[in-house]
């Protein structure tokens, strides 16, 4: 369909990274997904064997490796026309139970990540005049919760970054937006880090992280399928211009309005009938 | 003397934090006033002469100097009843074109600073099962502008800090607030740090980057000074039950009730516009 349109995926070798790897692939676009662990690119290999998708090995914390990834993909192809910054994990637990480490993790990844290949490819962007960034957020970023503070933090971060690299680089053609999906069935909770001291004895948040493990299982029993937003991901790759953010699906929609339309003490009341322990004792 | 409320200041050296520290001092608080630098002093020594303010070293940028200030504060007053995150600096220049290491030292202050000195005193809270902390956060935490996008998403990270904090400290009955001063008369200016490659004359951005610094230099003469910001703290502090956030000074309160109102596409086209200006400038 839109032949030799060459797309950048990080973190394609598992989960909704590697779908989109998949499903672009199949519709004709030349697909260069990265994967840090050469002994995890199994999955990737494979779609490689059949499909126009390249493996690129990059780790996103890493500046040279990054700088290293997309020199390759850039001499080979000439160009990059849709960067998907996909690559991010999930550090969990109560602000107190998280080390420095922890948050810096987090941050590392999820945040200097985007900023390291947005810095990467963006040159070359505009010097072409055309391009575009799609940066998958997470509606954690409009609402914040218990335990996945950290993880809402360095999405709210990505979401204005988002917003300023759409408003500097439009002058040179280049596009950039967000995806902002809710619970996906992806292998986010098999990558999710735990703080240092969720697991501690000590912890004086133990019982409480214990009711929050129970309430996130309860609420990826309805998470959406991954088809879903690999669909968002190809509307925003065809959308010219695209929209300012891309919400995934019905449930994700009705939180982000609630949270819209909600003062912060109707929203926080709100927050206390789901977590009823964060209740005042 | 004993009985009175203590709080821990952080970045009291100008500004909005040496304002706060002077204000809660002369309202009955014992104030232990926190800066990096205890050679720009000078000021706020003087100016607190005979006042229950005694000026301590820290740097929230390292975990000894922050681990040291607090057990000062703890083996002199013995308690701590609010703290005053406010250390924080601002970065300016395209988002492409921060290094690695300047994205980290932006971070280092405004993020990671902030949520050391929180680690540290949270345990001192939880044992008194009382205590409020307010994050001084910004109306760039509402909104991206152009040109201090950096500094913005650390702005950002900041309320989703305080949303989550806020729910996992109930419990223990810690109150946490952040409070965001739209433009203000401040020395920002002497706590602003331009991009390398904006200084140096090479950024791609540069014009437009001249005009966005030209445009924030001239604040209207309607903003606040940094004592209404430590008014609006006293008051929060003061307060039984802290809300969520504070707003202060006019473009804080209207920028994010205007944006409250716009659609997405047409604030869009609204930021695009204006970023036409600084650009055409």
């Amino acid at each position: 369909m839109e032949s030799n349109q060459v797309v950048l995926i990080t973190g394609a070798n598992s989960g909704f990274g590697l779908a989109c790897a998949k499903a672009l692939a199949e519709r004709g676009f030349r697909v260069y997904g990265t994967y840090r662990n050469p002994r995890k690119a199994g999955p990737l290999r494979d779609l490689a064997a059949g499909l126009p998708v390249f493996p690129v090995l990059m780790d996103v914390n890493r500046t040279a490796s990054v700088e290293k990834g997309v020199g390759r993909v850039l001499k080979r192809e000439g160009k990059i026309d849709v960067l998907l910054n996909n690559a991010g994990f999930v550090v969990a637990g109560f602000w107190e139970d998280l080390s420095e480490e922890d948050t810096l993790a987090q941050f590392e990844t999820n945040v200097f990540g985007v900023l390291r290949l947005a810095r990467a490819v963006l040159p070359s962007m505009r010097k072409r005049g055309s391009g575009k960034i799609i940066n998958i957020g997470s509606i954690a970023a409009f609402a914040a919760t218990p335990v996945l503070g950290a993880y809402s933090a360095t999405k709210s971060a990505v979401n204005s970054i988002t917003e300023a690299l759409r408003m500097e680089t439009r002058e040179w053609g280049v596009d950039v937006t967000e995806i902002n999906p809710g619970e996906i069935q992806t292998n986010v909770v098999e990558n999710t880090r735990l703080g240092r001291d969720v697991r501690s004895k000590s912890s004086p948040y133990r019982a409480f992280t214990e009711s929050f493990e129970r309430f996130a299982q309860e609420r990826f029993r309805h998470a959406a399928p991954v088809g879903k937003l690999v669909q968002t991901v190809l509307k925003a790759v065809g959308d010219h211009p695209t929209k300012r953010r891309y919400l995934v699906k019905f449930e994700d929609r009705i939180l982000y309005w609630m949270r819209w339309l909600m003062p912060d003490a109707v929203w926080e009341w709100a927050l206390g009938l789901t977590f009823p322990w964060s209740k005042r004792v | 003397m004993e009985n009175k409320p203590v709080a821990l200041i952080t970045g009291c050296s100008t500004g909005i934090g040496f304002e706060t520290a002077l204000l809660l001092a002369r309202r009955g608080w014992r104030v232990f006033a926190t800066l990096r630098d205890v050679k720009k002093s000078g000021p706020l020594r003087k100016a607190s002469a005979g006042m229950p303010l005694e000026i301590l070293p820290l740097d929230v940028d390292r975990t000894a100097s922050v681990r040291r200030a607090v057990a000062g504060v703890v083996r002199k007053a013995g308690r701590i009843d609010a703290l005053v995150n406010n250390a924080g600096w601002g970065a300016f220049g395209a988002l492409e074109e921060f290094s690695d290491a300047e994205i980290r030292a932006q971070y280092e202050t405004n993020v990671f600073g902030l949520l050391r000195v929180t680690r540290e005193v949270l345990p001192i809270l939880r044992r008194q099962k009382a205590g409020k902390v307010v994050h001084i956060g910004s109306l760039a935490g509402q909104m991206t502008f152009a040109g201090i996008g950096l500094y913005c998403s650390t702005k950002y990270a900041v309320e989703a800090i305080t949303e989550s904090l806020r729910l996992e400290a109930r419990p223990f009955n810690i109150q946490v607030a952040v409070v965001e001063p739209g433009s203000i008369k401040t020395p920002f200016k002497v706590n602003r740090r331009k991009a390398v490659a904006f200084v140096e004359g090479r950024s791609a951005y540069q014009k437009t980057l001249q005009a966005i610094l030209a445009f924030g230099d001239n604040p209207s003469a309607l903003a606040p000074g940094p004592v209404r910001v430590a008014q609006t703290v006293a008051r929060a502090l003061e307060s039984r039950r802290m809300a969520a956030r504070y707003r202060v000074g006019l473009d804080a309160v209207l920028f994010p009730l205007v944006r409250w109102f716009m659609p997405d596409f047409l604030y869009d086209f609204a930021l695009r516009r204006m970023y036409a200006r600084f650009r055409k400038a």
